[in-house]
C-alpha cells in the first residue's frame, strides 16, 4: 500500500471534522450520520494499512535544522492503530445515542462535540504512526488541545475547572518532557524510532547522569496523560465530561497516548541498554508500582461510579508502566497486551456506567440497587467487563496479568517480584470495588421500581461487541501475544 | 564610491527626522499617512539593506567623509536590517491595529502630534539599530526615552500621567547609568566609535591594565540598559505603562522600544567589549541569575493579575527575562535564540495586546476577567488573536513560541553549568504560562449564557465594522504561523547576521 | 486411568485439560454424593422460598464445575475451576437476599478471591520453575532451574499454602467461613462445608504433592510454619464452637477445626497421616453435611437459631436426634465410625514421623480437641434427650417430617460410619 495513505487516515479527520463544525449542517441526524461515517472511513484506511502496511515513511516537511514531522507504519503503530481505529466508530456510535441525555442549552453545541470527537481521532492515529519524537511530541500537544472543548462540553462550574486542572497538567507534563527532546537532539545519533535507542555515542563522563534524569524528567511528563502518580489528580476530576469522553479519550486514546509515548521514550528513544539496572530505571519503576496500588486503594474508596472507573483507568495503566519499566522484551510484550486488552475492558465498562447514568440517570454505586433487573443486557456486558478486569481465567484480563507476571518473574529482579504483588493486590482491590457494584445490582436487599430501560441498538451493539473481545481475546489471545512478541523482539 | 544601498541607513534616520518635523504642521488625517508612508519607505529601504549585505557583507559609512576616530560612523549588515525591517513591520501592524482607539482615546488636536512622537521613537529606533558610535546611540536613547514618554502620555488621564512619570523616572535613572559607562569607557579607551573602541578594550585586557574600571563600565552600561528595558527586579514600570496606554503605545512600546535597547546591549556585546571579555568577566552569571527570576516572578504577577492587560504586560516581563536568558548563557546559539526570541516576542506581544483591546471592547471596554467571558464569540477575529498569541505563549508546535523554546533549550544543552537550571526554568515558566494564558482563552471561550443580559455595551463587534483591524490580525496570526513553521531561513538569517556583526 | 483430555489450549503453557487419578475419584465421589443428599433436602427446606430457578441453576452449576475442578489434569484447569466456583457458589449465599446475606457473600467473594491472587503469585513462580503444569505425583519442577533460587520457589509454595487455606478455612482467614456458613440456606451451608471448603484442601493437595513434589517441601520452614498454623486452628476452632451460642456458626466453627485436621495430615508428609488425611476428608463431608441439615431441619422446627432451643428436641423429634448422634461420633472419633479410624491413622502417621516436637504435638492437639468436640456436640444430645426438671414445652406441635428429610441425612449418616467399616471400598487403591 502506498505510504501517501498515511496522511489520508491523519489528516482526513481532521479537515472533515473542521468541515463539519464550520458547515451548517442544520439537521442533527445528517449530522451524526457524518460524523460516523468519517469515523468508519479513517478506521478503514488505517486497518488498510495497518493489514498491509508500507514499507517505507513519509516525510511531512522540514521542521528546523535536520528534524522533520515524518510518519511510518511499524509494528507499535500498528498495534496502537489498530486499537484506536476500532474503538473509535463505535465509541462514536455509541455517543449518537448518548449525547441526546447530555446536550441542552446550556452545553456546548453537539456538532462542536463531535466535530472535535472527530479530529481528535486524526491527532490520536497521527501520535501512532509517529516516526520521531519531534512528529509525536507535537501531536501530542496538539491532542491536549483538541480534547479541551469535549472536557468543556457541559460548561458546568466543574467542567471549567476540570478542563483548566487538565490543561496545566498536560501542557506542563508536555514541558518536562520537550526536555528530553532537546537532549535527544544533542546526543543521540538521531531522533527517528528505533527499537534499541539512539544513545550510542561517546557520552562525556558525568553526563550519563544528566541524561537518565532527564529519561525520568520525560518520564512524569508524559506520565501525565498516562495517569501515573502523583500527577494523575486530573482525570477523576475529568469524570465530569461526558461518558463517550470519559470513556474513549480517558480510558483509551489520551491516556493510552501517554503509556505508548512512554514505551516509545524507554524502548525506541533511550534504549533499555542505557537504563537497565540504573537508579532511573528503579525510580520509575517503583512509582508505577506505587500507582498500582494507590489507584485502586482510591477507587474502593470512591462512591461516584465514573469516577471509580477513572481510579481503576489509573491503576491499570501503571500496569502498562511497570511492564514498560521491566526494560526486557518480555515486559514490552506485557505492556503491549495489557494496553491493548485493558483498553477494550475498560470502555466496556465506561460505556455501561454511561448506559445507566443516560437512561437511568443513577450516577452514585447505592443507587445501583436492584439495577439488573431494569437494564439485564447492559449488566450482563458490565459482569463480563468487570469479570475481566479481576483477572478471572479464561477472559483477556487475567492473560494480560500473566504476561506482565512473566515478565516480572523472568526478570529475576527483586521490584519485579514486587511488581508482580502490587499487581495481584490491585487484583483483590478491583474484585471489591467492581464486585460490589455487581452484586448490589443483581442481588437488591429491598425491592426497586423503575421500568426496563435497556439503551437501544446504539448503545447495545458496541457494549456487545466489546464485551465479546474481553471474551475472544482471552480465548484467542495466543496469536495476539505472538504479534507482539514479535514486535518487541524487533522482527516488525 | 559606495553602493546607492549603502546610503540607506542615513536615509532611513533623517526621513524619520523630517516627517516628524512635518507632521507638526499637518492635520491629524495627513499625518497619519505620513506616518504610514513613512514606516513602509524605512521597511522597504531597510529589506533592501539586508539583501545587498547577505551578497556582499556588512560596510560601514562614515558620516561627510570624516574618517574614524574622529568622524561618526552608521554600520549596515544583515542583521540590522533585518531588525530594521522586522520593527516597520511591527509598528506598521501595530499603528493600524490601535488606529480605532487611536482616533477614540486622542483628542483631534493632538492626533498629529501622536504622529510625531510615533515617527520620532521610529528614528530612534533605526539609529539605534545602525549607528556605530557610543555617544550617538546615547543620544538616540534619550530621544527615545523622551517619545516613549509620550506615547504613553497621550492619553490624558491620570493613571497614564502617573504612568509615565514613574516610566521617566526610571528610564532616566537607566540613561543616567549607561551614560556614566560611556564615560568611564570613554576614558580608558579615548574613543567613541565601536569598532575604536573594541580593538582598545582588547589591547586592554591583554595587558591587563584597568582591570575593575573596565568591569565597572561594562557593568554600569549593561545595568542601564536593563533597567530600560525592564529586566528584574527594574520591572516595577513596565504593567502600568502598558497596562494604561492606548493600545498602538503599548503594542510598540512592548514590541519594540524594549528590544531597541536589548538590541543595543547585543551590540555593545560584540562590538564594543567583545564576546570573549563579557563571558570571561562573570557579569552574564548575574543577568542569568536575574532573568531567571524575572522569568518565575513575571509568570507568577501575571497569575495574580484581574486585568488582561496588566496580565500580559507582566508576560512581558517573563518573555525580557527569556532573551536575557538567552545572552546569559554565554554561546552564539544562546545568542541565536535570543535574537529569535525578541522577533518572536514583538511579533506575539503586539498582537496580544491588539487582541485584548477587541476583546475589551465588546466587553463594555472592561478590561476584568469576570466581564470578559465568552468575548471571543462577541468579536471573533480578536477572540482567535488572543488563542493564537496564547497558544505561541505557552510554546505549542506549529507557532513562533515553540521554536523560541527550541532554540533555548539547544542553546542551554551545550552549555554545561547553566544547564539543569535553565531547563527546569523553562519548563516550570511554560507551566504558569499555561496555568494563566490557558485559562484566559477557556474563559473568553465558555459562552456566556445570559451572564450579561441587560447591562450595555456588551455587544458584538462583526468584522466589516474593524475591516482594518480584522486585517492586522490576520496578519499578526499568519507571521506567528509563518515564524513557526518556517524559521529555518531566518534563523540562517541570524547566525550570518551575527558572524558578521562583530 | 490415565489418559489425557484436552479441551483447549490457551497459550504455550495453559491448556483445559482433564484426567482421572485417585485424588480425583475421591473428591468426585464427596462432591456427588453430597450435591445429590442436599439437592433432595433441598425440596423440603427451600419449599415456598423464591427466586428458586436462580437456587437451582447455581445449585447444578457449582456441582458441574467441582465434578471438573476435580478432574483437572493441570494447575491452570484447577484454578480456573476454583476461581468460578468461587464466583458460582457466591450467589448460594446471598441468596434470601437481606443486608447479612449479601454483606456475608461479599465477604465470602473477597476472602476467597484474596486466597486465589495468593495462589496467583505461587502458580506465576512455579510457572517459571516447573517443566509444565500437569499434575504428577512426585512433582513437576525443574531442578536445574530451581538451583540457587530455593527461596523464592518455597516462598511461591508457601503463598500456595495461605492461598488455599483461605478456602479451607484455615487461620487467620477463616472468619468468612463463620460468617457464610450460618448465613446461607442449610443446603448451601452443607455442601459450603461438605464441599466447597475441601476444594481448598485438593488444591493444597495438587498443589504440594502433585505439582512440587513433597521432598522439596518436606523439612523447610514452609512445613513448620505450615503446621504451627494448622495446630492453632485445630485448637482455635473447637474452642471457639464450644463457647458458641448459635447452632450453625457452632458447626461452622466446628468445620474450620475438622479440615485442619486434614490439613495436618498432609503437613506430616508420611504416608499414614495422609491416608488419615484423606479418610478424614470423606468422613467429615459426609458427616458435616448432615449436620448442617439437621440444624437446618431443627431451626425451622424450634423457628431460632440458638442451641438452647434445641432442649428437649428429642422428645418430640427422636430419630432426628439419633441421627445428629452417630454423626457426632464421627466427629469425635468414637470408633467404628469413620472420624475415628481417620484420627487413628492421624496419630500413628504423626508419632511415626520422628520429627522433633511435632511428632507429639499434633496428638495432644487432636485429644484436646476431641474432648472439645465432645463436649460442644454431646451437650446438644444430651440436653435433647434430657432437658432437666425445669424444662416448659415451647408448645409447638409435633410435625410430620417428609421422606426428603430423612432419606439423605440418613444416607450420609450411614455412609459416615462405612467409611469407618470398609475404608477400601471409598479410598480406592492407597490402603
Amino acid at each position: 500500500m502506498s505510504a501517501y495513505w498515511i496522511y489520508f487516515a491523519i489528516f482526513f479527520p481532521i479537515f472533515a471534522g473542521v468541515l463539519l463544525i464550520l458547515a451548517p449542517v442544520k439537521k442533527r441526524n445528517t449530522m451524526l450520520v457524518i460524523a460516523e461515517a468519517i469515523t468508519i472511513i479513517t478506521a478503514i484506511v488505517a486497518w488498510m494499512l495497518i493489514i498491509n502496511p508500507p514499507a517505507t515513511g513519509v516525510v511531512l516537511f522540514k521542521f528546523v535544522d535536520k528534524y522533520t514531522i515524518s510518519f511510518k507504519i511499524d509494528g507499535m503503530s500498528r498495534v496502537f492503530g489498530a486499537l484506536i481505529s476500532s474503538l473509535w466508530p463505535l465509541a462514536t456510535l455509541y455517543a449518537t445515542e448518548y449525547m441526546e441525555h447530555e446536550a441542552s442549552d446550556k452545553t456546548l453545541k453537539e456538532k462542536t462535540f463531535f466535530g472535535m470527537y472527530v479530529i481528535t481521532f486524526g491527532v490520536t492515529m497521527a501520535i501512532a504512526f509517529a516516526d520521531n519524537l519531534l512528529a509525536m511530541y507535537c501531536f501530542y500537544e496538539m491532542l491536549t488541545l483538541v480534547t479541551i472543548p469535549l472536557i468543556l462540553f457541559t460548561l458546568s462550574d466543574a467542567a471549567i475547572a476540570a478542563t483548566r486542572k487538565y490543561i496545566v497538567y498536560s501542557l506542563g507534563g508536555a514541558a518536562f518532557a520537550f526536555i528530553s527532546l532537546i537532549f535527544l537532539m544533542a546526543y543521540g545519533d538521531t531522533i527517528q524510532f528505533t527499537l534499541g535507542g539512539v544513545i550510542h555515542g561517546e557520552i562525556p563522563d558525568g553526563r550519563e547522569n544528566v541524561l537518565r534524569l532527564v529519561y525520568v524528567f520525560a518520564f512524569f511528563g508524559f506520565g501525565v496523560k498516562a495517569a501515573l502518580w502523583p500527577v494523575n489528580s486530573w482525570l477523576p476530576q475529568a469524570g465530569v465530561a461526558p461518558t463517550p469522553v470519559t470513556a474513549l479519550l480517558h480510558a483509551v486514546a489520551v491516556v493510552k497516548s501517554g503509556a505508548f509515548a512512554i514505551i516509545r521514550l524507554i524502548y525506541y528513544c533511550f534504549g533499555t541498554e542505557f537504563l537497565r539496572g540504573t537508579w532511573a530505571q528503579y525510580l520509575t519503576m517503583g512509582v508505577a508500582i506505587f500507582t498500582v496500588v494507590y489507584g485502586c486503594s482510591m477507587a474502593v474508596k470512591e462512591r461516584h461510579i465514573k469516577r471509580r472507573l477513572a481510579y481503576s483507568t489509573i491503576s491499570n495503566l501503571s500496569y502498562i508502566l511497570l511492564g514498560a519499566t521491566m526494560m526486557t522484551p518480555l515486559g514490552m510484550t506485557g505492556a503491549l497486551t495489557h494496553m491493548v486488552f485493558h483498553g477494550v475492558m475498560k470502555i466496556g465498562s465506561f460505556f455501561c456506567a454511561g448506559a445507566v447514568i443516560a437512561k437511568a440517570h443513577k450516577n452514585y454505586v447505592y443507587e445501583l440497587e436492584g439495577m439488573a433487573k431494569r437494564m439485564p443486557k447492559v449488566f450482563v456486558i458490565f459482569t463480563v467487563c468487570a469479570l475481566s478486569l479481576m483477572g478471572v481465567p479464561g477472559l483477556c484480563g487475567f492473560f494480560s496479568k500473566w504476561q506482565l507476571a512473566k515478565a516480572g518473574v523472568e526478570s529475576g529482579m527483586t521490584m519485579g517480584y514486587i511488581g508482580v504483588g502490587a499487581i495481584l493486590i490491585s487484583a483483590l482491590l478491583t474484585a471489591i470495588y467492581m464486585m460490589q457494584m455487581v452484586l448490589r445490582a443483581y442481588f437488591p436487599v429491598e425491592e426497586t421500581e423503575g421500568e426496563k430501560c435497556d439503551p437501544s441498538w446504539r448503545m447495545l451493539v458496541p457494549l456487545t461487541l466489546f464485551a465479546l473481545a474481553c471474551i475472544l481475546l482471552g480465548v484467542f489471545n495466543a496469536p495476539v501475544v505472538a504479534f507482539l512478541e514479535k514486535i518487541a523482539g524487533g522482527l516488525i | 564610491m559606495r553602493d546607492f544601498v549603502q546610503n540607506f541607513p542615513l536615509f532611513s534616520i533623517i526621513l524619520c527626522l523630517v516627517s516628524s518635523s512635518a507632521s507638526s504642521l499637518l492635520k491629524g488625517k495627513a499625518a497619519k499617512w505620513v506616518n504610514t508612508v513613512l514606516i513602509c519607505v524605512v521597511g522597504a529601504m531597510s529589506l533592501t539593506l539586508t539583501f545587498y549585505c547577505l551578497a556582499h557583507g556588512s560596510f560601514t559609512y562614515t558620516m561627510g567623509h570624516v574618517p574614524a576616530p574622529w568622524g561618526n560612523e552608521v554600520r549596515g549588515g544583515v542583521l540590522e536590517g533585518a531588525m530594521g525591517t522586522f520593527f516597520c513591520l511591527i509598528m506598521l501592524l501595530s499603528m493600524t491595529g490601535g488606529r480605532k482607539k487611536l482616533l477614540e482615546e486622542v483628542e483631534d488636536t493632538k492626533q498629529n502630534l501622536y504622529y510625531i512622537l510615533v515617527n520620532l521613537m521610529l528614528c530612534s529606533l533605526i539609529a539605534l539599530v545602525y549607528t556605530n558610535d557610543l555617544f550617538t546611540a546615547y543620544v538616540f536613547v534619550e530621544i527615545n526615552t523622551i517619545s516613549a514618554c509620550g506615547l504613553i502620555m497621550i492619553r490624558q488621564n491620570g493613571r497614564t500621567i502617573e504612568a509615565a512619570v514613574r516610566y521617566m523616572i526610571m528610564s532616566l535613572l537607566g540613561s543616567g547609568l549607561f551614560l556614566v559607562g560611556i564615560c568611564l569607557l570613554y576614558d580608558i579607551t579615548g574613543h567613541l566609535l565601536m569598532s575604536n573602541i573594541k580593538e582598545s578594550v582588547q589591547a586592554l585586557v591583554e595587558s591587563g591594565q584597568y582591570g575593575e574600571p573596565l568591569l565597572i563600565a561594562i557593568a554600569f552600561m549593561m545595568m542601564g540598559l536593563a533597567i530600560k528595558s525592564a529586566l528584574f527586579p527594574f520591572h516595577a514600570w513596565l504593567p502600568d505603562a502598558y497596562g494604561y496606554s492606548t493600545i498602538s503605545s503599548a503594542a510598540i512600546l512592548s514590541s519594540l522600544v524594549s528590544k531597541g535597547y536589548i538590541f543595543l546591549l547585543i551590540k555593545i556585546i560584540y562590538r564594543v567589549i567583545g564576546f570573549e571579555v563579557v563571558r570571561e568577566s562573570l557579569l552574564l552569571n548575574v543577568t542569568f541569575v536575574f532573568a531567571g527570576l524575572g522569568i518565575i516572578f513575571g509568570s507568577i504577577s501575571a497569575m495574580r493579575e484581574d486585568d488582561i492587560r496588566r496580565m500580559v504586560s507582566f508576560s512581558s516581563v517573563a518573555q525580557i527575562g527569556y532573551i536575557y536568558l538567552g545572552i546569559s548563557l554565554g554561546t552564539q546559539v544562546g545568542m541565536v535564540a535570543a535574537v529569535f526570541q525578541i522577533l518572536s516576542h514583538a511579533a506575539t506581544k503586539s498582537m496580544l495586546f491588539i487582541s485584548a483591546i477587541g476583546l475589551t471592547d465588546a466587553s463594555n471596554t472592561s478590561r476584568k476577567f469576570k466581564d470578559l467571558t465568552g468575548s471571543a464569540y462577541r468579536n471573533k477575529i480578536a477572540g482567535m488573536g488572543f488563542a493564537a498569541g496564547a497558544l505561541s505563549m505557552v510554546g505549542i508546535p506549529l507557532f513562533s513560541g515553540f521554536i523560541s523554546k527550541l532554540l533555548f533549550m539547544q542553546a542551554a544543552v551545550a552549555n554545561y553549568g547553566k544547564m539543569l537550571p535553565t531547563m527546569i526554568v523553562l519548563a516550570i515558566s511554560t507551566i504558569l504560562n499555561a496555568i494563566y494564558f490557558m485559562k484566559t482563552v477557556v474563559r473568553i471561550y465558555s459562552p456566556e449564557r445570559d451572564l450579561y443580559k441587560g447591562r450595555e455595551g456588551f455587544k458584538v463587534i462583526h468584522t466589516r465594522e474593524q475591516i482594518e483591524y480584522t486585517c492586522t490580525v490576520i496578519l499578526f496570526i499568519a507571521l506567528n504561523v509563518a515564524l513557526g513553521l518556517c524559521s529555518e531561513p531566518i534563523l540562517e538569517l541570524i547566525g550570518k547576521g551575527l558572524e558578521m556583526f562583530a | 486411568m490415565d489418559t489425557m483430555f484436552t479441551l483447549y489450549q490457551f497459550n504455550d503453557r495453559l491448556a483445559l485439560s482433564y484426567k482421572i487419578d485417585r485424588i480425583s475419584i475421591i473428591f468426585l465421589t464427596a462432591a456427588v454424593i453430597l450435591f445429590a443428599c442436599a439437592g433432595v433436602y433441598s425440596c423440603y427446606y427451600m419449599k415456598g422460598k423464591e427466586h428458586m430457578k436462580r437456587y437451582w441453576i447455581f445449585f447444578v452449576g457449582v456441582l458441574c464445575i467441582i465434578s471438573l475442578m476435580a478432574c483437572s489434569a493441570n494447575f491452570f484447569t484447577f484454578y480456573v475451576n476454583y476461581e468460578l466456583m468461587t464466583l458460582v457458589s457466591s450467589p448460594l449465599v446471598m441468596h434470601e437476599q437481606t443486608k447479612e446475606a449479601r454483606l456475608a457473600g461479599f465477604k465470602y467473594l473477597i476472602y476467597s478471591f484474596f486466597g486465589a491472587y495468593f495462589v496467583l503469585f505461587g502458580f506465576y513462580v512455579l510457572n517459571k520453575y516447573c517443566v509444565d503444569l500437569t499434575f504428577t505425583e512426585g512433582g513437576r519442577l525443574d531442578m536445574t532451574l530451581v538451583s540457587g533460587h530455593e527461596g523464592i520457589v518455597l516462598l511461591a509454595v508457601f503463598f500456595m499454602v495461605i492461598g488455599f487455606g483461605v478456602k479451607a478455612g484455615m487461620w487467620p482467614l477463616h472468619s468468612w467461613l463463620t460468617t457464610a456458613h450460618p448465613i446461607a440456606v442449610s443446603p448451601a451451608s452443607a455442601v459450603l462445608s461438605g464441599v466447597i471448603v475441601k476444594a481448598g484442601v485438593i488444591g493444597v493437595i495438587r498443589a504440594i504433592f502433585y505439582l512440587v513434589g513433597a521432598d522439596f517441601v518436606k523439612g523447610t520452614w514452609v512445613q513448620y510454619t505450615w503446621l504451627i498454623l494448622i495446630l492453632l486452628t485445630i485448637l482455635m476452632g473447637s474452642t471457639l464452637a464450644y463457647f458458641e451460642k448459635e447452632l450453625k456458626k457452632r458447626l461452622a466453627y466446628s468445620t474450620i477445626s475438622q479440615v485442619a485436621y486434614i490439613l495436618f495430615g498432609l503437613a506430616m508428609f508420611n504416608t499414614t497421616a495422609y491416608e488419615g488425611a484423606l479418610m478424614q476428608f470423606l468422613a467429615h463431608a459426609f458427616a458435616k453435611c448432615a449436620l448442617f441439615m439437621i440444624a437446618g431441619v431443627f431451626i425451622i422446627l424450634t423457628g431460632s437459631k440458638n442451641v438452647e432451643s434445641l432442649r428437649g428436641i428429642g422428645k418430640k423429634y427422636p430419630v432426628l436426634l439419633w441421627m445428629f448422634t452417630i454423626c457426632s461420633l464421627s466427629m469425635v472419633g468414637i470408633p467404628p465410625t469413620g472420624g475415628f479410624l481417620a484420627k487413628w491413622y492421624l496419630i500413628v502417621g504423626s508419632l511415626d514421623t520422628g520429627r522433633p516436637n511435632f511428632d507429639w504435638a499434633g496428638p495432644v492437639f487432636l485429644l484436646i480437641s476431641a474432648l472439645l468436640t465432645a463436649g460442644y456436640l454431646f451437650t446438644i444430645v444430651m440436653r435433647g434427650f434430657f432437658p432437666g426438671e425445669d424444662y416448659v414445652d415451647d408448645g409447638r406441635e409435633k410435625v410430620k417430617l417428609p421422606l426428603t428429610v430423612y432419606i439423605p441425612i440418613g444416607v450420609l449418616m450411614l455412609l459416615c460410619v462405612l467409611v469407618g467399616i470398609i475404608p477400601n471400598l471409598f479410598m480406592g487403591g492407597g490402603m
